[in-house]
């Protein structure tokens, strides 16, 4: 029994970028760069390979990427659109396999078409077809990999960025790995990739030519690892979204980078509401808050609050949300976006009190209905508490 | 009214306006006393009392301390007794001393009024029997009521007071800004809004606000009468001499020094000695200073258990050096009967401030000297302070981490920022903006207020740090003099600074470290190693022809105070080598003075020149008719405008104070007046008024200047004569002008070799001998001092037996393992050094280690190590650079593709006199300065492999390349080829940064 797998990896190339250029022509062949515009210290969201070969990199200032690349064009970021153009996306590969797995709207999907063949024809025709179709159906070019695990698909992709495909037949990943730089291998911690050059290893077949035991000798228990991905060894399934716990997530990005405590505060209760909101709308509760909070240098905190029992309410999600800010709020650094998790769901319990709730929390009840009513008709800024900023 | 309860910004982090900005304000409403109430210190005093004296208000020290209650108690001094409580109260807090009001601790409030919130402080002051008064606060309110009739029943007085932190209502906002500062912490704009800090009002308002309790103001009055102390007056407080025996200090004194003249001058002692040294113990005793030259000499040669006294390298500093007691007592270093130091410059029947005797000793040996003083005179003894102040660089830097910027963006600005600003009348904003070296910095979004809001800091003060030398030593306590506290390195230092000091009577000794000391004796350590004599009984370097060629060359890189570029060029360009040459050219190098130093060439090499005044002929004689010296300034007031030596002297010392303004109009109006009487032009006044304005800040006087240039000298004898061992010193002891990569290059360019770090052969410092010079393990940042002693440990026992061995034996660290491998200090351990194998087996052996749950005590066995690649020459030597900061064999500059265009090498630039060059080198260092017309400029100093060169960007340049300038990295420069006095300099034009 062949125990082949095929797995397609596709990845549109600055996705963000990829998008506008679908809605406005002329930026094609332009370098562009994706960030907020009515801000001072407004961060890259993301940029052309134009752009990236001119120095600019994901996060960086834009001020100094506009001195860097000045003949690029700036655009202000519209996640509603990437958000649709990345459900798009999705559904076109979704027709092929229903094992399917992909970030939120980063251009990267990872499609099991193992078995499909009778159905569509041999996995490289799958490729070619699935590129032809979203390329005449969304003009969008993704770059596509198709090799017999996640591991050498991804590296495939890497290998050909921005454009292109690559196909790594059956019992060729090491010689296809092998000439390959280390840094297109996937994995590797940067740990890792300063001890290997240390031992003046810079391709992947060099790290290959080590043996498990050797590797076992320098890297411990890591060597396993190292050992496999030299070789293209990668038996991680993809993935589908339905098979992950549930959770609800909301988050607001700062078009200028923010270290006022009392605005972050307020941002992260509006946050809170918004969870509230959507988790009443489809009657689950949450028992734990989750905050990310990603400073403006890179570094990213994450911290979390937890009750007992699942909550719903406004206040109570705002409590453990700023809980967690409270503790996530370590450094002295401005902070460029932040996130809310709301996970442990689960439904909330249609029996109702035995006891009569109090009168006040009654009122309360009542009233966050009747916001979530509004919400509902004349949209989500419709009201808000006057301690929340709009948040778009 | 008296504003009772004031704080200024030496409440540090918290008050915004200085004492003096209180002081005018409090004069401009009308009041006629104010007391300052600055948290637990009194570190403004001075400038309070200096602030209250131009203002005519009268003073009242005071001060609040926390008492572990809500509210903190304020503690006004009303007599001396009060003062030294005051003073001991402070201390003790510094010290996390409790400090409750019990009848246990009455006494220590005596003579001070208690300012409370408290009800419990109020009763119990009350049944002590101390002076208390009930605090209302800025306003009224139900607990000052409540307050007010309690102070009613007891007896007391209940006073409103200010309670306020700010000069002005507008600085509420540079309030918030230091709070955040101080608590580590982002500014926070729900804090905007409310605060209860508030300015110094007029009386007019509080007397609105106390309409309802209007004896709460009268009451402030009657209190301050009360304070009727008002500045410490301990008079000249001399360090105490322990006698031992019966004789006075006067005779012991007069012995020692003629002992010690016997040693320096031999036994028969020539007349001029003897005469010089009666007349200066004559004058030293009249003035009652005989204990304080034994004291000095104690510390400087202590006593030995044995009976002798030990033996320390030292330098006299100041004008100490013109006294030949001290010479004598071997507390200075060069004779001022040889080098025509006037003893008068030190002591004089005149002067009434206290001598000052300043010493310098080996850096690292400094800080046994600070413990052995601090441990001999005890609670007699601490350290002078510094106030450290928000300066433009330190204050961009605060505000912007306090507005959340990271710290790479907050870097990539402040670096290239200057340390110093000019004062000028632009705004901290717009000298940034004009800055060239800022030419591509983004000052947009938050900068622009980031800077604004940092500059409400500037001049601030932030923290005390500890003075570098200054030590102070009393008859009692010194807490009773001056609140006391303890520096985070864990000496004692008082709360004022040098200027506060003096001012308060304190006698302040300078017990200062010096590298140079310390590069002396290890290069004469290391020439008694390798078995060479060397004798410092009748040492001359003076006097010795190849060192007087080689200072007269420039060829002075390393050498004590005459290794930075403008001090080679300036030898360079006199050409003579002479000791009394060098001691005027130390002097005459001071930022202030370019233009005098061009003329001082111009006249040394038989220019024409004119006195400053036909009065001033013989006085400036000897320094061509320039002011050189400190002194000269004096001498020239005296000559020219009548002063008295006292006022001259007055003038002088004036010149090198922070807060000099004001008196220093004083000075200038009497001069002016002095020499129109002597008929002297206006004109002619400006001028010489200028150049005496030169020696603002900084400047010597003579003794100090040949004290320097004698230990110049003694460093120029050793590289020239003992090179390997001299640059292995100067690099040992670290701290110079320049990197160490700069001298190991010069070290190359004197022909020496440089063998690498070898875990075999390295000692700790560089070592020195013949042609060559060991690296020294020390160069290898980041190995500790327990594996470095490890290493010379385990070499001692027996030699390693290979890389293998070494591990086992030493166990370094990764990153130490990392710095041993780079540098290539372990690759004669091996037959054939393989580095990617050499870090094959170190990690294997650490695994090994790790999975043997850290013991790493199993044998030194062998591992597989799968044949790996040797590094190429260049990944070699890019380690190597990385791990040490320089290379041993080969120079960067080499390393470099050149491209097509023709260059010059340093060495040939002599041969192209008057010609455009093309010059690839490696920038090492660069002073910028200011022109006439106020455009910045830069003199850069680049090198390559053959020689070290000297460059001159102006303004023009300067501005168009100022932001890619940058030490270490390698330039292609274009540029025209000058000489001045046989000192060649490239003016450049053109700059193209070729390789970081």
């Amino acid at each position: 029994m062949n125990h082949r797998r095929f797995i397609l990896h596709l990845n549109v190339a600055d996705f963000a970028v990829a998008v506008e250029r679908v809605v406005d022509l002329s930026l094609r062949d332009k370098p562009v760069i994706v960030a907020p515009l009515q801000a001072a210290r407004a961060a890259v969201y993301d940029m052309s390979e134009e752009a990236y070969r001119a120095g600019v990199r994901k996060g960086m200032l834009l001020t100094r990427a506009t001195r860097i690349c000045r003949t690029a064009r700036v655009l202000p970021p519209r996640f509603d659109l990437y958000r649709k153009a990345m459900g798009s996306f999705v559904n076109e590969a979704r027709g092929y396999s229903p094992v399917l797995e992909h970030g939120v709207e980063d251009g990267h999907l990872y499609l099991d078409i193992t078995g499909t063949h009778r159905l569509f024809g041999t996995p490289p025709d799958v490729g070619w077809r699935l590129h032809r179709q979203i390329r005449s159906k969304l003009e969008i070019d993704p770059i596509w990999s198709l090799a017999g695990s996640k591991l050498v698909s991804k590296i495939g992709s890497r290998l050909v960025k921005p454009v292109g495909e690559y196909i790594v037949a059956d019992g060729e990943e090491q010689r296809f790995l092998a000439p390959l730089p280390l840094h297109l291998l996937p994995g590797l911690s940067s740990g890792e990739r300063q001890r290997l050059g240390q031992f003046n290893i810079g391709r992947i077949g060099e790290l290959a030519a080590l043996s498990r035991m050797q590797l076992e000798g320098v890297f411990g228990r890591r060597g396993e690892a190292l050992f496999e991905l030299s070789r293209g060894i990668d038996d991680s399934a993809v993935r589908p979204e339905e098979e992950r716990p549930p959770r609800v997530v909301r988050e607001h990005i700062f078009s200028d980078d923010c270290a006022d405590r009392t605005v972050l505060k307020g941002v992260v209760g509006a946050l809170a509401a918004q969870l509230g909101m959507e988790l009443r709308a489809t009657r689950r509760q949450a028992r734990r808050v989750g905050l990310q909070l990603d400073y403006t240098d890179g570094t990213t905190v994450s911290r979390q609050a937890s009750v007992r029992k699942g909550v719903a309410d406004d206040d109570s999600l705002q409590r453990l949300a700023l809980t967690a800010l409270e503790r996530s709020l370590t450094r002295r650094t401005r902070v460029r976006s932040c996130r809310l998790i709301g996970d442990r769901l689960h439904g909330r319990s249609p029996q109702l009190n035995l006891f009569a709730a109090p009168a006040t929390g009654r009122k309360k009840e009542q009233l966050l209905a009747a916001m979530d009513r509004i919400r509902q008709r004349f949209g989500r800024e419709a009201i808000r508490m006057g301690s929340h900023p709009v948040l778009h | 009214m008296v504003p009772l309860r004031v704080r200024s910004c030496f409440s540090l982090l918290r008050g915004t306006a200085p004492p003096a900005a209180l002081c005018r304000r409090a004069a401009g409403f009308g009041y006629t006393g104010m007391a300052l109430t600055d948290l637990e210190n009194l570190y403004g005093l001075w400038s309070f009392l200096a602030a209250c004296e131009r203002h005519r208000i009268s003073p009242i020290i005071g001060t609040e301390i926390e008492t572990g209650t809500v509210d903190r108690l304020a503690l006004l001094v009303r007599n001396e007794v009060g003062y030294r409580n005051l003073c001991n109260i402070i201390s003790r807090r510094k010290r996390k001393e409790k400090l409750g009001v019990s009848p246990e601790t009455a006494s220590w409030y005596e003579g001070l009024i208690l300012l409370s919130r408290s009800e419990t402080v109020l009763r119990t002051s009350r049944e002590c029997g101390l002076e208390a008064a009930a605090d209302l606060g800025s306003r009224p309110t139900e607990k000052g009521s409540r307050l007010r009739h309690l102070a009613a029943t007891l007896g007391i007085p209940a006073v409103a007071v200010p309670d306020s932190d700010l000069g002005a209502p507008g600085e509420h906002r540079a309030h918030l800004l230091l709070r955040a500062i101080g608590a580590g912490e982002t500014l926070d704009s729900g804090e905007q809004a409310g605060g209860s800090v508030q300015p110094l009002e007029s009386p007019e308002v509080y007397a609105s606000r106390f309409s309802i309790w209007p004896e709460a103001l009268q009451a402030t009055e009657e209190i301050a009468e009360r304070c009727a102390y008002r500045r410490p007056a301990a008079g000249l407080q001399m360090p105490p001499w322990q006698q031992h025996g019966s004789q006075s200090a006067g005779v012991v004194l007069r012995q020692e020094a003629y002992e010690g003249a016997r040693e320096r001058y031999g036994f028969s002692l020539p007349n001029q000695v003897i005469e010089r040294l009666d007349y200066e113990l004559g004058v030293i005793e009249s003035m009652g200073f005989s204990s304080y030259f034994l004291v000095v000499r104690d510390i400087v040669q202590p006593l030995q258990p044995d009976g002798t006294r030990k033996h320390r390298r030292i330098c006299g500093r100041g004008s100490g050096a013109a006294s030949l007691v001290a010479y004598c007592l071997s507390i200075t270093n060069v004779c001022p009967i040889r080098y025509n130091l006037y003893f008068e410059r030190f002591l004089n029947p005149g002067r009434s401030d206290p001598p000052d005797i300043d010493i310098d000793f080996a850096w690292d040996e400094r800080d046994q000297v600070l413990t052995e003083v601090l441990g001999m005179f005890g609670e007699r003894a601490a350290m002078v302070c510094n106030h450290v102040c928000f300066k433009p660089r330190g204050a961009i830097r605060e505000t912007a981490k306090a507005f959340g910027l990271p710290g790479y963006e907050i870097s990539r600005m402040t670096k290239r920022l200057p340390w110093f600003f000019k004062r000028s009348g632009l705004s901290l904003q717009e000298q940034i903006a004009t800055l060239p070296s800022l030419k591509d910095q983004d000052l947009s979004g938050p900068w622009a207020e980031i800077i604004d809001r940092a500059s409400e800091l500037i001049g601030l003060p932030r923290y005390l740090s500890v003075h570098p030398g200054g030590v102070v030593i009393t008859e009692g306590p010194v807490q009773d003099y001056v609140p006391v506290e303890q520096a985070p390195k864990g000496v004692p230092i008082i709360q004022w600074e040098k200027d506060g000091t003096e001012e308060s009577g304190l006698v302040k000794i300078d017990l200062l470290g010096n590298r140079s000391l310390g590069v002396i004796r290890d290069a004469i350590g290391n020439l008694r190693k390798n078995g060479a004599e060397f004798s410092e009984q009748r040492w001359h370097p003076e006097d010795d022809l190849q060192t007087k060629a080689a200072v007269g060359a420039g060829k002075t890189m390393g050498c004590f105070y005459i290794e930075s570029p403008a001090m080679r060029l300036l030898q360079q360009k006199a050409g003579s080598g002479d000791f009394e040459q060098l001691v005027i050219q130390s002097s005459i190098i001071r930022p202030a003075a370019n233009e005098f130093v061009r003329e001082y060439v111009r006249r040394l090499h038989g220019g024409s020149w004119e006195p400053l005044h036909a009065a001033l002929e013989a006085v400036l004689d000897e320094t061509f008719g320039l002011m050189v010296y400190q002194e000269d300034v004096s001498k020239v007031a005296v000559a020219l405008a009548g002063f008295s030596h006292s006022e001259a002297d007055g003038l002088r010392k004036v010149l090198s104070k922070k807060d000099r303004e004001f008196k220093l109009r004083d000075f200038r109006d009497k001069f002016y007046r002095g020499c129109r009487e002597n008929n002297i032009e206006s004109m002619e006044i400006d001028r010489i008024w200028a150049m005496m304005m030169s020696f603002d800040g900084y400047s010597f006087c003579k003794p100090h200047s040949a004290s320097y240039a004698r230990v110049s000298f003694q460093s120029a004898y050793l590289k020239t004569h003992f090179p390997a061992e001299f640059m292995a010193a100067v690099i040992s002891n670290q701290g110079g002008y320049y990197s160490t990569f700069s001298y190991v290059s010069e070290a190359k360019r004197m022909g020496l070799s440089i063998d690498p770090p070898d875990v075999r052969e390295s000692a700790l410092p560089w070592r020195g001998q013949g042609t060559r010079i060991r690296v020294g393990l020390q160069a290898l940042h980041g190995l500790s001092q327990e594996t470095c002693d490890r290493i010379l440990g385990c070499r001692g026992e027996r030699h390693f037996r290979n890389f293998s061995d070494f591990l086992h034996r030493v166990q370094p660290a990764e990153n130490e393992i990392r710095m041993l491998i780079d540098s290539g200090a372990v690759d004669g351990l091996e037959a054939k050094a393989n580095r990617s194998r050499l870090y094959w087996e170190a990690a294997a052996r650490e695994v090994r280690t790790r999975a043997a749950g850290g013991d790493g005590l199993f044998p030194a066995v062998e591992f597989d190590v799968p044949p790996l690649r040797d590094l190429s020459p260049i990944d070699r030597l890019r380690r190597e650079y990385q791990a040490l900061g320089f290379l041993c064999r080969a120079h960067p500059v080499s390393l470099v593709g050149k491209g097509k265009v023709r260059t010059c090498k340093g060495v040939d630039l002599a041969a192209h006199v008057g010609r455009t060059v093309d010059f690839i080198g490696l920038l090492l260092t660069g002073k910028i300065v200011s022109t006439k017309t106020g455009e910045a400029m830069e003199f850069l100093t680049f090198e390559d492999e053959t020689a070290i060169i000297e460059t001159t960007f102006f303004p023009e340049v300067y501005r168009r390349y100022a932001h890619i300038l940058s030490s270490q990295k390698i330039y292609h420069l274009r540029g025209l080829v000058e000489e001045d006095f046989g000192a060649l300099t490239l003016t450049v034009e053109r700059v193209r940064l070729l390789s970081n």
